[in-house]
C-alpha cells in the first residue's frame, strides 16, 4: 500500500503533506483537538496483557537503531512483585545522521507522552525516566512543559486517569544526559541514570528483569513508543497495511518490515530533512522523491543507511529498499536508525570513513580493549592513508583490526565496536579502487642472498 | 616508573569560604530533584548540570560539596564527572562554541567554518581567548544533519551556518 496519510507527522507538516515551513509546537489543546490521548482512553479501558498482545500482533520493530519487536520486549517483565518498575525513554539520539526524534521532540511531544501512558500501563511501569541528550537544551525545555501540561490535565501524577499503576501514580521524568554517545546503549543509559559514569553492562541480567536501580526496567526509543497510540487506536491489521512485511519466504519467526517509518536524509542533497514513508522505499525514491535529487545536479556516489554505524551503500546500491532487510541483501549492518547521509560524486571516501573512525574512537567508553584500542588505532592508519603516507599493507591492517573489533561475539560488551567495524570494512571493501589508489605499494625489503650467507 | 604515584590522600585543593552549592540550590535540588529517584546518587546528573549552571564550571571544592549533599565520595562526584564532555573541570569561556565535525557536517564544509572561527579568534579548539569571552569546542553531532553546519552556542543551536551568519553571531554576542 503506498504511503498516502501520514501517521506520526499527522501534526508535523511534511512535504508532500505540508511544509517544512508550517511546522510549529502543538500544545496540549492542539494535541487533543486532533484526536491526541483518544488511544490512552481506550488503553485504560483494557487488560494490560490484551495491549501488549495489539502491539505484538502489529510485529511493531524498535525504531533506535537494533529493530528489536517491541511488543516482544514488553513481554520480558517478570511478574509484579509490589516493588516498583520503571520505563526508561531513550532519547539520547546521538548517531552521526540522525535527528528524527528531535522532530517528534520539537513538535509534538504529546504525540510521545500518549505512548509512555500507554507503554505504563500496559507493561505495570509506575515511573518514567525520558533520557534526553545534554546538547538537546531546547527539547528538553519543549519536554519538560508538555510534561507539565499532561499532569495538569490528569495524564500523569495522582489525577492520572490511569489511577494507579503497579500501586502507585504514575510519574514521568525528563533526565538529561550530559554529552556522552555511549549513553544510547541501553545499559550504559540505566548507569547514567543511576548517576554513575555511562559504561555498558555485561547482560544477562537484561534490563526487564533487573534494569534501573535493579529493578525491571523496559527502555524504548522515541518513535517506537510514539507509534503505540496510532497502533493502538486503528489495530494491527492497519499498522501491517503499510511497509513489505516478511522476506519471501521466510517463516513468521522471522521478524518483519511493517509500518511507516521516519527517515532524516541529509547531505549532499537539495532538500534535507525528515520524511514519513513506509518501510522498504528504496534510497532512490527518498533523495529523488523527497530530497529534492542531488545537490548541484552531481552523481550519486554513496549513502550510509542509518546512522554511520550501519555501513555504506555502494553507487551501484542506489536502488537498495530500506527495510529491516537491508543487512542481509546489501552487506551492510541494518537499517539503524534510518538517518540516511547521502554522498555525491565529489567525495572522499577516505575522508569520510577517517571522520566516521574518528568518531567510534572518540566515543569509546573504554572499558573493551578491542574498542578502546582498535578505534584510535585505525584513526591514526586513516590519517596516515589520507596524507598520502600509506601503503597496501594499511588496508590489510585495517580489515584485520576491523575485523577483531565486535565481530567476534563475546570480544566487547556493547555494540559500539561492531560499529566501527561495519563502517571500516565495508568502506574499503566497496570503493577498494579508490583507498587502493591512494596508497603506496608495500615493497618488501629484499635481502640479498649473499648477505644472508 | 609507572607504579610510583604521588600520594593524592594529602593533595590540597583551592578553597573558599562561601559554598559553591549554597543552601537556597540545596533546597530547590532536594524538592524538585532528589524526589524523583529512589535513590540520592541518582541525582548526580541533575546537580552537576545544576551547579555548573550557577558556577560556570566545576570547581573540585564544588565535587567534594555534591558528594557530601549526595552522601558519596569525593572520589565518585569525579569519576562520573570526568566521564561527561559536558561538564567542565576547568574554568571556560563566558561563551562555549561547540562547531559539529560529524560526517554530515564534514560533508557540508564545515572545515571552512572551523579555520575561519580559529583566525577570528586566535585560538585553536579547546582554547579559550585571552579576554575569557570565547572557548573553541569541536564536538561529535549535535543532531541537526538536516540543517548542517551547525554549531552550539551555550545552549543555543545555530543551523545553517554560512561564514557570513556566522559572523553575526558572533558580532552579536555582548
Amino acid at each position: 500500500m503506498a504511503f498516502n496519510e501520514p501517521v506520526l507527522t499527522k501534526r508535523i507538516p511534511t512535504p508532500p503533506f505540508g511544509s517544512f515551513a508550517d511546522r510549529k509546537l502543538n500544545t496540549y489543546e492542539d494535541f487533543v483537538r486532533t484526536g491526541g490521548y483518544e488511544s490512552l482512553k481506550k488503553a485504560v479501558a483494557m487488560e494490560p496483557s490484551d495491549i501488549v498482545e495489539v502491539v505484538k500482533a502489529s510485529e511493531l520493530r524498535g525504531r533506535g537503531g537494533a529493530g528489536f519487536p517491541a511488543g516482544m520486549k514488553w513481554s520480558f517483565l517478570p511478574p509484579q512483585d509490589g516493588e516498583p518498575r520503571y520505563l526508561a525513554v531513550n532519547s539520547d539520539e546521538s548517531e552521526p545522521g540522525t535527528f528524527k526524534d528531535r522532530m517528534l521532540l520539537d513538535f509534538d511531544p504529546h504525540l510521545l507522552l500518549e505512548g509512555i501512558a500507554i507503554c505504563m500501563k500496559a507493561c505495570q511501569l509506575d515511573t518514567t525516566y525520558i533520557y534526553i541528550r545534554g546538547e538537546y537544551h531546547a527539547q528538553t525545555k519543549i519536554l519538560e512543559n508538555a510534561i507539565n501540561e499532561a499532569y495538569a490535565n490528569g495524564i500523569f501524577g495522582d489525577q492520572s486517569i490511569m489511577g494507579k499503576v503497579n500501586d502507585r501514580f504514575p510519574n514521568c521524568y525528563v533526565h538529561r544526559g550530559a554529552g556522552a554517545y555511549i549513553c544510547g546503549e541501553e545499559t550504559a543509559l540505566l548507569n547514567s541514570l543511576e548517576g554513575k559514569r555511562g559504561w555498558p553492562r555485561i547482560k544477562p541480567p537484561f534490563p526487564a528483569v533487573a534494569g534501573a536501580f535493579g529493578r525491571p526496567t523496559i527502555i524504548n526509543n522515541v518513535e517506537s513508543l510514539a507509534m503505540v497510540g496510532p497502533i493502538l487506536l486503528n489495530g494491527p491489521q492497519w499498522f501491517k497495511s503499510m511497509g513489505v512485511g516478511r522476506p519471501e519466504g521466510a517463516p513468521p519467526q522471522v521478524p518483519a518490515s511493517y509500518g511507516p517509518k521516519l527517515f532524516g536524509i541529509s547531505g549532499h542533497i537539495n532538500r534535507p530533512g525528515v520524511y514519513e514513508e513506509n518501510l522498504g522505499i528504496t534510497v532512490k525514491d527518498l533523495i529523488e522523491t523527497y530530497g529534492g535529487g542531488m545537490r548541484h545536479g552531481k552523481k550519486f556516489k554513496a549513502a550510509i543507511p542509518g546512522g554511520i554505524a550501519m555501513g555504506v551503500l555502494g553507487t551501484d546500491q542506489y536502488d537498495a529498499p530500506l527495510d529491516f532487510d537491508i543487512g542481509k541483501k546489501f552487506a551492510c549492518l541494518g537499517l539503524g536508525t534510518a538517518g540516511v547521509i547521502v554522498m555525491d560524486e565529489d567525495t572522499d571516501m577516505v575522508a569520510a570513513l577517517r571522520n566516521i573512525v574518528r568518531f567510534f574512537s572518540h566515543e569509546s567508553c573504554g572499558q573493551c580493549t578491542p574498542c578502546r584500542e582498535g578505534g584510535n588505532w585505525m584513526y591514526k592508519t586513516l590519517c596516515r592513508i589520507e596524507q598520502g603516507d600509506g601503503t597496501t599493507k594499511d588496508l590489510d591492517l585495517l580489515l584485520e583490526i576491523a575485523a577483531s573489533m565486535g565481530a567476534m561475539p563475546g570480544t566487547t560488551i556493547c555494540g559500539l565496536a561492531d560499529g566501527a567495524n561495519w563502517a571500516v570494512r565495508t568502506f574499503i571493501n566497496k570503493f577498494w579502487d579508490e583507498f587502493e589508489s591512494r596508497v603506496k605499494p608495500s615493497v618488501e625489503r629484499v635481502i640479498p642472498l649473499a648477505v644472508v650467507q | 616508573m609507572a607504579w610510583l604515584t604521588k600520594n593524592s590522600g594529602t593533595m590540597q585543593i583551592e578553597r573558599r569560604e562561601e559554598p559553591y552549592l549554597d543552601d537556597a540550590l540545596k533546597a530547590k535540588l532536594e524538592a524538585e530533584v532528589i524526589i524523583r529517584y529512589p535513590d540520592r546518587r541518582a541525582a548526580m546528573l541533575p546537580t552537576l548540570h545544576a551547579v555548573q549552571h550557577q558556577v560556570g564550571w566545576l570547581p573540585l571544592q564544588a565535587l567534594a560539596e555534591i558528594g557530601a549533599f549526595l552522601g558519596v565520595a569525593p572520589s565518585e562526584v569525579m569519576d562520573t564527572a570526568s566521564f561527561y564532555e559536558e561538564y567542565w573541570l576547568e574554568p571556560k569561556g563566558k561563551y562555549v562554541i561547540w562547531l559539529c565535525q560529524s560526517i554530515t557536517c564534514e560533508l557540508l564544509n564545515r572545515e571552512s567554518l572551523m579555520q575561519k572561527l580559529q583566525a577570528k579568534l586566535s585560538i585553536k579548539p579547546g582554547q579559550t581567548t585571552e579576554d575569557g569571552k570565547f572557548t573553541l569546542m569541536n564536538v561529535e553531532c549535535l543532531g541537526s544533519c538536516g540543517t548542517a553546519p551547525c554549531a552550539l552556542v551555550n545552549e543555543t543551536l545555530h543551523e545553517d551556518l554560512t561564514a557570513e551568519n556566522l559572523d553575526q553571531i558572533l558580532d552579536a554576542l555582548e
